[in-house]
């Protein structure tokens, strides 16, 4: 048989062959991609920001090696300062490999918590602008969180980090709403929970964070009995007295200090938790009947003025007002 | 006059496959080709000092080390084998013919098939042993660093006061980082894509004239390999971003012609973590099987009457 003969017969062999694995590839990368096996196509702008080489590097099959290379760089960029950068190639990572929970969660720690530590402290730049660069790092690295959240919604992690992002009592002064912050951090630690993966102070998070939004006392109440049903383990100071706080808010006639010396075992403790709710101001949690129950202790310890948790001077306010006057 | 007699050939074709592709593994091996695992050696341990300082609680602590250990390993794995595949087969036909090899064993009654099945395997052969050195070492470097790790987290989550339950969930997650049958798997995957590119390499060596244009081609083929998938689904779902008939059939030409490499990158998802299900790679496998044994039976449909 001629050579052009056999060429001819090869190329539409070759067709034949192709068209017979079309499909079933097809459905195989499929399969593959619904089983969250198969990333996602490399994006364009990812390319020419990679360069060409890691471009080919990457196209080969070796995205997360190249991905690991540019985690070494924007480590560099984070130990320069460089925050656009750090940025930029955690963006570039993410898009190499966004099954990678390390890389979200280290992508946002550097915007939220690195460099508005940075704008916080930097005093080469005005109030003004470094007030404004340290909100819109947290809000970077919110948003981050929150599409690594929306490429992972299967992973714990993620979820509880910005849960804990948006509960941060040095963090959600950047957010406008307390109340809907307060509510976005109790749906990311439920969705972290609902995952069944969660280690088990997420969901206690995830009542710290309810209890805080208002209009879903009764919501929070009831994850709050739910939690001290489950074991001493629960049974954190912060918890007891939220549920104190939440049941003062259902049934407003409760003797509040009756039912504290109920959870904390003495009228002293019970004080104690009380005026330590009360301290903690900072952290907006409800103080439903905190007043009126610690006002009841005050009376039964016989404790004197001078030492009334009401008299003791309040605690500076410590907010983004007051980090960025000077 | 006398009739021309044929000479009967001696022992299956198993047999001859078998003996040629010992000789081809040997030959490869005196190439010293295996001077390379040194070099993988090094990254595999030197991948264990990229520990960047960790922003959270035990949870965080080594658990970029692990990923990273997988990362580099697999990533050279990947290249080492898809080099040695196509170099190697790229190699061989030249080779044989140059040393003279070739006219030698054709000469014998071994049918032109079974010489390239025997070469092909050889090469396989290599590829094998090379990503099971590999794989060893990889497994052994990050089975010690997995129990580090762990060690290290349950010590930083007993002195936090973290729960049992909390401390075993924990550790769950990092071992899922650890040696599994899933990395196995990956491996085996390498192995699938260096086998397709072998016998790649074989049919273009086939016609081609030099060992530098089945290397060149054999490469750009496995670049562009891995647009294959993107391709068809410009052809498979045709018309809906308004492309053109041209534009449609180039699509549908490059995805009949170039074999699918993107799905062998399920290696990314194994390395960040996933678990690679049996039946998702037995379906590889059978991709892999099935351009093995076409690009094998093509490469002897050109060569069986080639002329030297």
């Amino acid at each position: 048989m001629k050579f052009a003969w056999k060429i001819a017969l090869l190329v539409v062999a070759l067709l034949a062959f192709g068209a017979a694995r079309l499909r079933f590839e097809a459905k195989l990368g499929g399969e593959l991609r619904d089983a969250g096996l198969f990333p996602p196509p490399l994006e364009i702008g990812t390319r020419e920001k990679i360069g060409q080489t890691s471009s080919a590097v990457a196209l080969g099959g070796l995205r997360t090696l190249v991905a690991t290379f540019l985690n070494l760089r924007a480590f560099t960029f984070f130990t320069e300062q460089r925050w656009d950068d750090v940025e930029g190639t955690f963006e570039t990572i993410v898009d190499l490999a966004p099954r990678t929970r390390y890389y979200w969660e280290t992508g946002s720690w550097h915007m939220a918590y690195n460099a508005a530590s940075y704008y916080l402290n930097d005093s080469k730049l005005p109030p003004l602008r470094r007030r404004e660069a340290w909100r819109s790092s947290i809000l970077k690295g919110r948003s981050f969180l929150e599409r690594g959240a929306r490429n992972n919604p299967d992973d714990w992690s993620i979820h509880a980090n910005l849960g804990f992002l948006l509960s941060d009592t040095n963090k959600f002064p950047a957010f406008r709403d307390p109340n809907e912050t307060f509510a976005a951090a109790a749906d990311a630690y439920r969705k972290s929970v609902e995952t069944g993966r969660a280690l088990g102070y997420v969901r206690r998070a995830w009542f710290y964070a309810l209890a805080r939004v208002e209009g879903r006392e009764a919501e929070a109440l009831e994850i709050a009995r739910g939690l001290y049903a489950d074991g001493t383990h629960n049974h954190t100071p912060t918890l007891l007295m939220l549920l104190l706080v939440l049941e003062a808010h259902e049934n407003p006639s409760m003797d509040v200090a009756q039912r504290a010396i109920g959870l904390f075992g003495t009228p002293e403790k019970a004080y104690e938790a009380l005026s330590s709710h009360w301290r903690r101001t900072r952290e907006r949690f409800p103080v439903f009947g905190v007043a009126a129950g610690l006002e009841s202790l005050e009376k039964t310890l016989a404790i004197p003025a001078e030492q009334s948790v009401f008299n003791e001077p309040p605690p500076p306010p410590m907010g983004p007002d007051e980090w960025f006057s000077k | 006059m006398s009739t021309p007699t044929s000479i009967p050939m001696q022992g299956s074709h198993f047999s001859r496959i078998l003996t040629i592709s010992t000789h081809t593994f040997t030959q490869l091996v005196r190439m010293k080709v295996f001077y390379f695992l040194a070099i993988f050696a090094v990254i595999a341990i030197a991948s264990n000092f990229f520990e960047l300082p960790q922003h959270e609680g035990p949870e965080a602590v080594g658990a970029n080390v692990l990923r990273s250990i997988k990362s580099w390993s697999l990533g050279a794995m990947t290249l080492f084998s898809v080099v040695l595949s196509i170099v190697a087969t790229a190699l061989l036909l030249p080779k044989d013919v140059e040393d003279r090899t070739l006219y030698t064993i054709l000469a014998k009654p071994v049918p032109r098939f079974d010489y390239l099945a025997g070469k092909l395997l050889g090469v396989l052969l290599l590829v094998f042993v090379s990503l099971a050195l590999m794989d060893g070492l990889m497994t052994a470097v990050l089975h010690i660093r997995t129990g580090m790790v762990v060690a290290e987290q349950t010590e930083m989550a007993q002195a936090m006061g973290w729960p049992q339950d909390a401390i075993a969930s924990l550790r769950a997650d990092t071992l899922a980082h650890g040696p599994d049958a899933s990395l196995q798997g990956a491996v085996f995957a390498v192995f699938l894509r260096a086998s397709i590119m072998a016998s790649l390499a074989l049919l273009i060596s086939t016609f081609s004239t030099s060992t530098l244009f089945t290397t060149i081609v054999s490469f750009l083929i496995y670049f562009i390999g891995h647009f294959q998938a993107d391709a068809r689904d410009v052809w498979l779902q045709a018309g809906q971003a308004g492309e053109g008939v041209f534009a449609r059939l180039a699509s549908l030409l490059l995805a009949l012609v170039l074999p699918d490499f993107q799905l062998f990158n399920v290696i990314d998802a194994v390395i960040q973590g996933e678990a690679l299900p049996l039946l998702a790679l037995g379906k590889l496998t059978l991709v892999g099987v099935y351009y093995a044994l076409f690009f094998t039976f093509a490469s002897w449909f050109i060569f069986a009457d080639k002329e030297f």
